[in-house]
């Protein structure tokens, strides 16, 4: 990390510079992909491109949703790469939403611009926190909560046993999705392995991921999630992501379920969830949250201006937007946007959230919870 | 079976009503949910109705662009892919060649290949073509997709056609292309018809490799109906599904003749 | 096939016109396999080579490891089994039911025949996606069907969304329209005289279904039956979306393994396995239409 204050100098004199420049030139359209919820590519067709077009006159971008298609994103992923190996254009500039760990092979292959305060000056106002590899641009997080029904269940959980012992007294009401197909269920796992592990998100890192070690520590959440699987829906037939999962909630067939904060609070805004829907944190340990990391191939057809939309994200205008609009977590320190801002959403925003390390942790505990806990093997 | 001869054709009512349940019921759970405001358990219908997402589906243009745009891929890469793999077919019933065998085997065998495992080499085709995110890419890597009835249904349906006919034309001193014109197509056209039929309802909801070369220049209706499906809000998917559903019917009624004339189970090989 | 039956080795005429004729199919059939070829067929050469190659310490060498490895993993042959196990059943029930379909469209005119036969094809214009989400919304928890099942007093109603049951649903559902064109056109060869006649000699309902009519839609029955299975082995959405978790189909699990688990060198082994065997179905497929061919000659 470099010194703050530096860049913010940088950072105040960026819109004259970039606006001065382009101002010449004809207007250039970045493609945008954009793999997530409807809520997202309604905020980024609404309310970024009027503003960022405002603020880089001769730039525009267009959105193209890739979201339900095969492996979405991931197969235009695929194409950049097919396109750097022939040295053709691949006509993306941006991915909203990528990992670029996701396509095996394209980050050794220099598939993937990696970002600095050199090219995106505003980086030095991320939250430190989000920081892991330069690979990936992580520029809003959102939060993992528990979703119920008010009018069926009584209490609210407090903590992950408040959820299991509620989960035994109520079987079938509780489910949560299966991880490798969404966030909210992925968490939900997470959550029930920091259970298992003392608490201590800490104990898992980048790094640290070793074989047998790894395995014992795993173990210890598949336990709990294997106590709880036969008083989840069905016995143990998890949806297949946040969305199934939500509609489950939204039919009244269960009663309480992990949820993504931004799908929650938009489908009860929107009746589709019922007004008696209550969303609540574990006070023990938060669920953890994620952030979204946008990702630019280095082949893009416009190398500049996907930076320029990458550095306009990290704005605070940008920031305070998607902590307005979407409910999301700022990908940039609290500290650099308006001070009444955390005042209005410190209830449904934390300050922090805890993270669980992306890598051989993320898949180690998919294919875990495949074999382990949805065969429902219990293991001695 | 039985009902044959009977006034009252129970046995076809039931299995009407048997089929109209199964067929019909999903569909119409769909239907219901395009005209419903607000539906919840344990309401057996919506408590509210209403054209509103009706009003916000085609307020956008963002909707009916893609429907053009498929119904122009799918009506051209149909018709390529029927005039590059009609005469093919005729070569593999009529005609004699090294390799006819397994050049056979081989557009049933391209079927099997679980495409997504290839998406990389052929992007690499197509982008040295020039030709990702332009409509001719999509057309050619959609004519694909309806090989499979282009070549199996044609192919068997020429075989069918008693070569003694067309030995008759000959003798009569007709040329090959008269013959053909005048004996063959006119016997093999139902099959034919069938084929171009399925071949474009099998394009028209091909989405893998429409995103993998269309996108982002190219949507297709099947791509928007994707994005929409997987939401939340249950209604404007239910939406796009309707309107795709009056044309689709109306093609189904239009060609429900060829589909059930003779010309299709030859066309399978039967 | 006129021209099969010219012995080899007879004028240079002939053989001039063998040769026109050779010539003639290459270039009919160059463009559609030529597609195919820089496509499709290429890739997966290459791709089923990949599979064949081993790493070891400073390089690659060729053998089966990736394969053994595959059926080493109790995990990955359960996939695989429960993927064959559900594609036969859904093969069968669907071919049943298309078979019942058939029989009534084949003895039937009217109105009703017609209408039976219009629903028997709407599945075609529906894609998985949606007849995916419609049935979650008309089976699954709290929706139409045990909305209506609880209107006349049904109670209990336990939803197959999420078990085995619903992908299986989803690919009866799906695969009537094919097997009912193919059934019913093979039917409609049986000439009404066969019919007659045994009725005449006071065969039954059930002796005249297997005796005449099966025997001689057999052909046809195999045909449907390869068609499905190649459309269901290797499905995607509708197990992803209505089964359980696990086991998961290869479908599905291919997708995870490429796509979650960053393993496209298992990917491709799982991948060439289904290949091998829809290859196997539509080589018995060919089987029987050349069958047809000999027959005919």
């Amino acid at each position: 990390m470099l010194n703050r204050r530096n860049f913010i100098i940088s950072t105040a004199a960026m819109p004259l510079v970039l606006g001065t420049r382009a101002y010449a030139q004809d207007t250039r359209t970045l493609q945008v992909f954009i793999d997530g919820d409807t809520n997202i590519s309604n905020w980024w067709n609404d309310i970024i491109k009027p503003a960022f077009e405002a603020a880089n006159p001769g730039y525009t971008f267009n959105v193209t949703i890739t979201r339900g298609v095969g492996d979405g994103n991931g197969t235009i992923a695929q194409r950049a790469l097919a396109a750097m190996q022939s040295g053709t254009d691949p006509q993306v500039d941006y991915f909203e939403e990528y990992n670029p760990e996701d396509l095996e092979g394209s980050i050794e292959a220099g598939l993937w611009t990696a970002v600095s305060t050199d090219n995106v000056p505003n980086l030095s106002m991320i939250n430190p926190a989000a920081i892991d590899i330069p690979v990936r641009l992580p520029y809003r997080g959102s939060q993992v909560l528990i979703a119920y029904d008010s009018a069926k269940v009584e209490t609210a959980p407090r903590t992950f046993a408040d959820i299991v012992a509620w989960a035994k007294a109520n079987p079938g009401r509780f489910t949560y999705g299966r991880p490798d197909k969404g966030g909210s269920g992925s968490n939900f796992v997470i959550r029930a392995i920091h259970e298992g592990n003392g608490r201590d998100p800490s104990l898992f890192t980048r790094e640290n991921f070793a074989q047998p070690q790894a395995d014992e520590m795993l173990q210890k959440g598949w336990d709990i999630l294997l106590d709880l699987h036969p008083y989840t829906f069905g016995e143990g037939t998890y949806p297949a992501g946040n969305t199934p999962a939500l509609q489950l909630l939204a039919q009244g067939a269960v009663d309480m379920i992990p949820a993504w904060s931004d799908q929650a609070i938009q489908a009860i805004n929107q009746g589709v969830l019922p007004e008696t829907t209550k969303l609540v944190q574990l006070q023990d340990l938060a669920l953890c949250g994620g952030f979204a990391y946008s990702s630019i191939p280095s082949n893009a057809t416009d190398l500049d201006g996907a930076l320029k939309l990458a550095n306009f994200m990290l704005t605070p205008e940008m920031q305070t937007s998607c902590v307005r609009e979407i409910g999301g977590f700022p990908g940039i320190d609290w500290s650099y946007l308006p001070a009444e801002l955390k005042d209005e959403y410190i209830d449904v925003i934390p300050v922090s959230i805890p993270t669980f390390p992306s890598g051989d942790w993320q898949t180690a505990k998919n294919d875990g919870w495949y074999r382990v806990v949805a065969t429902n093997i219990v293991r001695d | 079976m039985k009902a044959r001869r009977k006034k009252l054709p129970v046995g076809g009512i039931a299995i009407l009503l048997a089929m109209s349940l199964a067929m019909v019921g999903p569909i119409l759970s769909v239907i219901i949910w395009a005209f419903a405001v607000k539906w919840r358990y344990p309401n057996l219908l919506p408590t509210e109705w209403g054209l509103k997402y009706w009003r916000i589906m085609l307020g956008r243009d963002t909707v009916i662009e893609p429907i053009l745009t498929s119904l122009a891929l799918t009506s051209v890469a149909t018709t390529m892919a029927a005039l590059i793999c009609w005469p093919a077919a005729y070569a593999f019933a009529r005609l004699q060649f090294p390799g006819r065998q397994l050049f056979l085997f081989s557009f049933i065998a391209a079927n099997a290949v679980p495409k997504f495992a290839l998406f990389v080499s052929i992007a690499v085709v197509f982008l040295n073509l020039n030709l990702v995110g332009t409509f001719w890419g999509v057309v050619v890597v959609q004519m694909l997709s309806a090989v499979l009835f282009m070549i199996w249904i044609p192919t068997a349906a020429f075989r069918s056609i008693p070569p003694a006919l067309e030995e008759a034309g000959f003798d009569l001193g007709a040329s090959h292309l008269r013959v053909f014109v005048m004996i063959t197509l006119p016997q093999a056209l139902p099959a034919l018809a069938a084929s171009y039929v399925l071949a474009f309802v099998s394009i028209l909801f091909e989405v893998d490799s429409a995103l993998l070369i269309g996108a982002p220049q190219i949507t297709t209706m099947p791509l928007l109906l994707l994005s929409l499906s997987a939401q939340v809000i249950v209604q404007e998917a239910a939406v796009l599904c309707v309107m795709i559903w009056v044309p689709c019917f109306a093609l189904l009624l239009l060609t429900r003749r060829f589909m059930s004339s003779k010309g299709i189970a030859q066309g399978f090989g039967a | 096939m006129t021209s099969d039956a010219n012995p080899a080795g007879r004028s240079g005429a002939v053989r001039t016109m063998h040769l026109k004729e050779n010539l003639a199919g290459l270039a009919l059939v160059a463009a559609p396999l030529g597609l195919l070829l820089v496509l499709i067929l290429l890739p997966t050469v290459s791709m089923v080579w990949n599979t064949f190659q081993v790493p070891v310490e400073g390089g690659t060498v060729t053998g089966i490891a990736r394969y053994q490895a595959f059926f080493a993993d109790s995990y990955s042959v359960a996939n695989l089994r429960y993927t064959l196990i559900w594609t036969l059943i859904s093969c069968v029930t669907a071919l049943a039911i298309s078979l019942g379909i058939s029989l009534y469209l084949r003895f039937s005119e009217g109105r009703i025949a017609t209408m039976i036969h219009a629903l028997s094809l709407f599945p075609l214009f529906v894609p998985a996606i949606i007849i995916s989400y419609a049935l979650v919304r008309f089976l699954g928890p709290n929706g139409l069907l045990q909305l209506l099942l609880e209107q006349v007093g049904i109670t209990g109603y336990r939803t197959p969304y999420l078990t085995p049951i619903g992908p299986f649903i989803g690919f009866v559902w799906e695969n009537i329209p094919l097997p009912v064109l193919v059934i019913t056109a093979g039917l409609s060869q049986v000439s009404d005289h066969a019919i007659e006649a045994a009725r005449d000699l006071g065969a039954g309902a059930w002796r005249i279904l297997f005796e005449i009519l099966l025997p001689q839609v057999h052909r046809s029955l195999l045909i449907a039956f390869a068609l499905i299975f190649l459309g269901v082995i290797g499905a995607y959405t509708v197990p992803y979306l209505l089964g359980p978790p696990a086991p998961e189909m290869m479908g599905v699990f291919m997708q995870r393994t490429l796509g979650n688990l960053q393993r496209p060198d298992e990917a491709q082994v799982q991948a060439v396995i289904l290949m091998v065997l829809s290859s196997i179905v539509g080589g018995f497929y060919i089987a029987t239409m050349l069958r047809g061919e000999v027959g005919r000659k």
